[in-house]
């Protein structure tokens, strides 16, 4: 039985303007899971992630993360729960003034990694995603899908054992969607736990993935994993 | 840790590469607060000396009642050597006087023609030891004098020493209380430019939060780099100070040059060279430290 990476209970977040964005969200996800996370802009979902990866904080409730209380008193170590997962957003965040391998090897040298070794892990990983051949490359020279697919490339260099993957399809078209699906179905069937947050339900019915949905904030309803297709990860791994 | 140290440095000197303009602001306000900041200590420096020359020569003058018989004196005299804090005391009589006032007036002195010397008044002249060569511990010993009834007057030039201690405290004073204004400019000057600095470098920094680099890899840099900018500012506001100084004498004149040869105009002393230079390092780092509190937070 895998454990859960990702335990949720009773978590709300209301800003101060009153707008409550979480309510009252209690959720496991397991290790080995890809979970999507599903619902029309402005649903939460964002929200959501965000509060997974520390950067913001919930009014109320608690949320435990590969193990860490993240919402207990005195957590100061976020950079500690960052390498733990690869997050790829919808803007991707790339340097613009750097080109494909340098935006990559850059997750690994400000994590304490030899530029040397940086490089070749950037470019190891530009080859599983299909960019070994734009390495050189400036970033602003590549295509949207391309770029999603080096930001791709940059949250899983460090080997995290998470991906939090908010609307990475977002500005894609229908084939760069499906190719991006198929860089996060690989590492999934790799073991790699993914929360995939997207407002396509079109994506959802395609995959056969557990469905968290959520709106107004709250979990609506969800599908559960099928156990028995979630890749077993083992200790260490 | 090499591989920290060579990124830091590297980093550092690519954030005040890319970013002249602010630099050059910032170091220049830096060098300028400095230099406001450091002219007051040195004027503050060699008045205090002076006044430290001035009290090294201090001396009393009591002058003795008309009509005290000499064979008073002797016993007065030793008396007079025993009060606490005199060190040395000479007897002056009137003969003596008369030929000091002669020495003193010179060519001129055919206007004493007349006078005689019984008509000045005798007198001690008083050293005091050391310690009681200042304008607060001197009133002690004037106490004790003018409980001596054969003293007539006392003299120690109380007015010229007391006025001139305050114009050293109240020059101290503003130095320290303009010191410590441009002491908070030179913080929030050094803080807003490197936000401007931090600014330049949003998106990388805003990706290295995403990867979890370390607060170190993010902060010391600019840390490093408001020390740097303080550092420079500093050192440079002395190096102005000292051609300035060197500048002055070369356009004080010879006459006015010889006068002064007793009272020599100093630069500051290494110890406070190196205390100006690590306080303008430590407001730098400071104002790096304000920023980086406001816009480096992980998030």
């Amino acid at each position: 039985m895998n454990e859960a990476v990702i335990e949720m209970d009773h978590v709300s977040k209301t800003y101060p303007s009153q707008i409550s964005a979480l309510s009252d969200i209690t959720l496991e996800i397991l290790s080995g899971e890809f979970t999507f996370i599903a619902g029309p802009s402005g649903s939460g979902k964002s929200t959501l992630l965000r509060v997974l990866c520390c950067a913001e904080t919930p009014t109320s409730g608690e949320v435990v993360v590969c193990g860490m209380h993240i919402t207990g008193p005195g957590f100061k170590k976020i950079y500690q729960l960052r390498r733990t997962m690869g997050i790829v957003s919808q803007d991707f965040k790339l340097l613009r003034d750097r080109t494909v391998n340098e935006n990559v090897a850059f997750a690994l040298e400000v994590t304490g990694h030899t530029r040397k070794e940086a490089k070749r892990k950037a470019s190891d990983m530009l080859s599983r995603v299909g960019l070994e051949e734009r390495e050189g490359d400036p970033i602003l020279a590549l295509s949207a899908g391309e770029q999603q697919r080096v930001a791709i490339a940059r949250a899983l260099v460090n080997a995290p054992p998470l991906i939090l993957a908010d609307e990475p399809t977002g500005n894609l078209d229908a084939k760069m969607t499906l190719d991006i699906m198929g860089a996060f179905t690989d590492l999934h069937q790799k073991g790699t736990t993914i929360v995939f947050a997207t407002q396509f339900t079109g994506l959802v019915k395609r995959y056969s993935y557990r469905v968290i949905r959520i709106l107004g904030g709250q979990i609506v309803n969800g599908r559960k994993t099928d156990i028995s297709k979630v890749p077993e990860v083992k200790a260490g791994e | 840790m090499t591989f920290f140290l060579q990124y830091v440095i590297k980093r550092t000197f690519q954030n005040m590469t890319g970013n002249l303009f602010p630099n050059f602001i910032t170091i220049s306000i830096i060098v300028i607060s400095m230099l406001i900041f450091s002219t007051f200590t040195l004027i503050a420096f060699n008045l205090t000396n002076f006044l430290k020359i001035w009290e090294d020569k201090i001396e009393i003058i009591a002058y003795l009642r008309q009509g005290t018989p000499s064979s008073e004196v002797g016993p007065l005299l030793n008396k007079t050597r025993l009060l606490d804090g005199v060190e040395v005391v000479r007897y002056v009589s009137p003969d003596d006087a008369m030929g000091f006032m002669e020495m003193k007036l010179g060519r001129q002195k055919n206007l004493l023609e007349g006078i005689q010397p019984a008509f000045l008044p005798p007198s001690f002249e008083i050293q005091l030891k050391k310690d009681f060569r200042n304008s607060t511990r001197i009133k002690e010993v004037v106490t004790q004098l003018k409980e001596v009834p054969q003293f007539e007057e006392i003299q120690y030039g109380q007015e010229w020493v007391e006025t001139f201690s305050v114009l050293v405290h109240a020059l101290r004073l503003t130095q320290w209380i303009l010191g410590g204004l441009l002491l908070i400019g030179i913080v929030f000057i050094t803080s807003n430019t490197l936000q401007l600095t931090i600014s330049s470098r949003r998106e990388e920094i805003e990706v290295m939060h995403w990867v979890g680099a370390r607060p170190g890899f993010i902060r010391v840099p600019v840390y490093l780099e408001g020390l740097l900018q303080g550092f420079l500012g500093g050192g440079l506001a002395i190096l102005l100070l000292f051609l300035l100084h060197q500048g002055l004498f070369l356009y004080i004149p010879p006459s006015m040059q010889a006068r002064m040869a007793k009272i020599p105009v100093l630069f500051l002393p290494p110890e406070t060279i190196a205390w100006i230079l690590l306080g303008g390092t430590v407001l730098g780092f400071f104002g790096s430290f304000v920023a980086s509190m406001r816009v480096l937070k992980y998030k």
